[in-house]
């Protein structure tokens, strides 16, 4: 599992607190607790107002790197902030995100082509998100589409498929799941990623939610994911997952993140 | 590091890929085989040691046998047919009655990377065929018997009685499995228990060499 650190985001009250105050020990030890935790990449989303992103982006950015080598996953709904955030970054990361939204995937394609960038793609388009499976499927070739006249390996693609919250969908995650099986099936080098926490919003016990979800994603062949690495039972439930999907030799990569501490007992 | 310490740490991490280059380095810094292998033999006595101390989990185990079995693999042309040092061979399998393979495939594991040659008899083995396969292997040393079902405690005392009494002689018995007791074990005539593989390895050795 490809884990993206989520917790350096402006919408996190404490987060935007630091930001704001610009407390900089406050995002260096958020930085270091989720590159401790094994994150492959470390998010960083400003969640200011444009005016003020790039710079902000920056200061971030900065700060992280002070800390780990761990490659940065600029996140940011404005294409062009995350296309001119790459110049503060040491080594190619990853883009979250584009979509078929406006000129999102014009203006970073190009820019990332002949880099080793990946990118994060969202399957919805200025419509919305598509309500049915045929119609994600068809903004997802759209996707495919321009990566690939970009000579964009579909291994640098993180394909989100966008889970709808639990509390008001009508088949659960049925219709997602169906989904990531065609684009696996038809791309088994791309990526599928995925925010870990929203599905269980307004339902109590989320963390029971969050848990069962992933694990079903899982299995449908989600392969990357948006979360918190130091959520020990979260990290737990993927490496417990990945082992019983048959994708861990035995089990040693299990055991190895137990020995790390990652989850079980606290040492 | 030497290239033998080199060797034992990436034994003991499992490193199947690793392991072969690191013998043929050692062999042509001027080691000898025999002193490669018995770093190795060594290293899996820690690693037996480990599991029986619960420090260690049965897949680390695994991938250590495994690991060494490479490296084995590497060493053997550098031994002539009889110039191999082994400590015999041990027929091993689950008596008659039992299915249960898993913990008795370990033993067999564990006890091949102590230096014996194994011949694995599977699971449900009569008494009779223990006795035949003593007779039509050269140099057997060791029987291990394995049982894991309480009903199946009078077959494993028939077998070590059968093999005591076939008049083949010069190996010992050596007898395992959750219902097995040494006290148990004593009251049948085996030679030797253990109770898990790490330990039946060692406890093997010791009964040979003994």
């Amino acid at each position: 599992m490809i884990i993206i650190g989520e917790k350096i985001n402006g919408s996190i009250p404490s987060v935007g607190k630091a930001i704001a105050e610009r407390d900089a020990d406050f995002i260096r030890n958020l930085a270091k607790i989720q590159t401790d935790a094994s994150a492959a990449f470390i998010d960083v989303c400003a969640s200011v107002e444009v005016s003020v992103e790039l710079e902000t982006m920056k200061w971030l950015i900065d700060l992280v790197q002070e800390v780990t080598d761990t490659p940065i996953s600029i996140d940011s709904p404005h294409a062009r902030t995350c296309v001119e955030a790459i110049e503060f970054c040491r080594k190619p990361g990853l883009i979250n995100s584009v979509s078929g939204e406006r000129d999102k995937m014009e203006v970073v394609f190009p820019v990332i082509a002949a880099t080793k960038w990946e990118c994060a793609a969202l399957l919805c388009d200025d419509t919305g998100i598509p309500k049915t499976a045929d119609k994600r499927l068809e903004v997802f070739g759209k996707v495919l589409e321009k990566a690939e006249a970009r000579g964009i390996a579909s291994s640098r693609l993180h394909i989100d498929p966008l889970v709808e919250m639990l509390c008001t969908s009508e088949d659960g995650i049925n219709m997602v799941v169906e989904v990531i099986k065609k684009i696996k099936k038809e791309y088994p080098a791309i990526h599928v990623t995925g925010g870990l926490s929203n599905v269980s919003f307004n339902l109590p016990a989320r963390k029971l939610v969050n848990q069962a979800f992933t694990v079903l994603m899982m299995n449908a062949g989600m392969d990357s994911g948006i979360l918190d690495p130091t959520n020990r039972d979260l990290m737990g439930m993927i490496y417990a997952t990945e082992a019983l999907l048959g994708q861990d030799e035995y089990c040693m990569e299990y055991i190895g993140a137990y020995r790390e501490g990652l989850f079980g007992q606290k040492k | 590091m030497s290239k033998i310490e080199e060797v034992k740490a990436m034994v003991e991490a499992g490193k199947s890929k690793v392991v072969p280059g690191l013998v043929q380095e050692a062999l042509a810094e001027g080691n000898s085989a025999d002193s490669i292998l018995q770093a190795m033999i060594a290293t899996m006595g820690v690693i037996g040691d480990k599991f029986s101390a619960g420090e260690i989990f049965v897949p680390e185990m695994l991938v250590a046998a495994k690991a060494m079995a490479k490296g084995v693999d590497v060493l053997k042309p550098h031994f002539s047919a009889d110039s191999r040092p082994s400590l015999g061979t041990c027929v091993i399998g689950t008596v008659a009655g039992d299915l249960h393979d898993i913990g008795k495939n370990l033993v067999a594991m564990m006890i091949e990377s102590a230096g014996f040659d194994v011949v694995n008899l599977g699971v449900d083995v009569s008494a009779a065929k223990f006795v035949e396969a003593v007779k039509e292997n050269k140099n057997v040393t060791l029987v291990a018997c394995s049982g894991l079902l309480t009903t199946t405690m009078p077959a494993m005392k028939e077998t070590v009685q059968t093999l005591k009494s076939c008049g083949e002689t010069g190996f010992k018995v050596i007898v395992g499995g959750a219902p097995v007791s040494p006290e148990y074990a004593a009251s049948i005539g085996a030679d030797g228990f253990a109770p898990d593989a790490g330990s039946a390895a060692v406890k093997a050795v010791e009964l040979v060499k003994g």
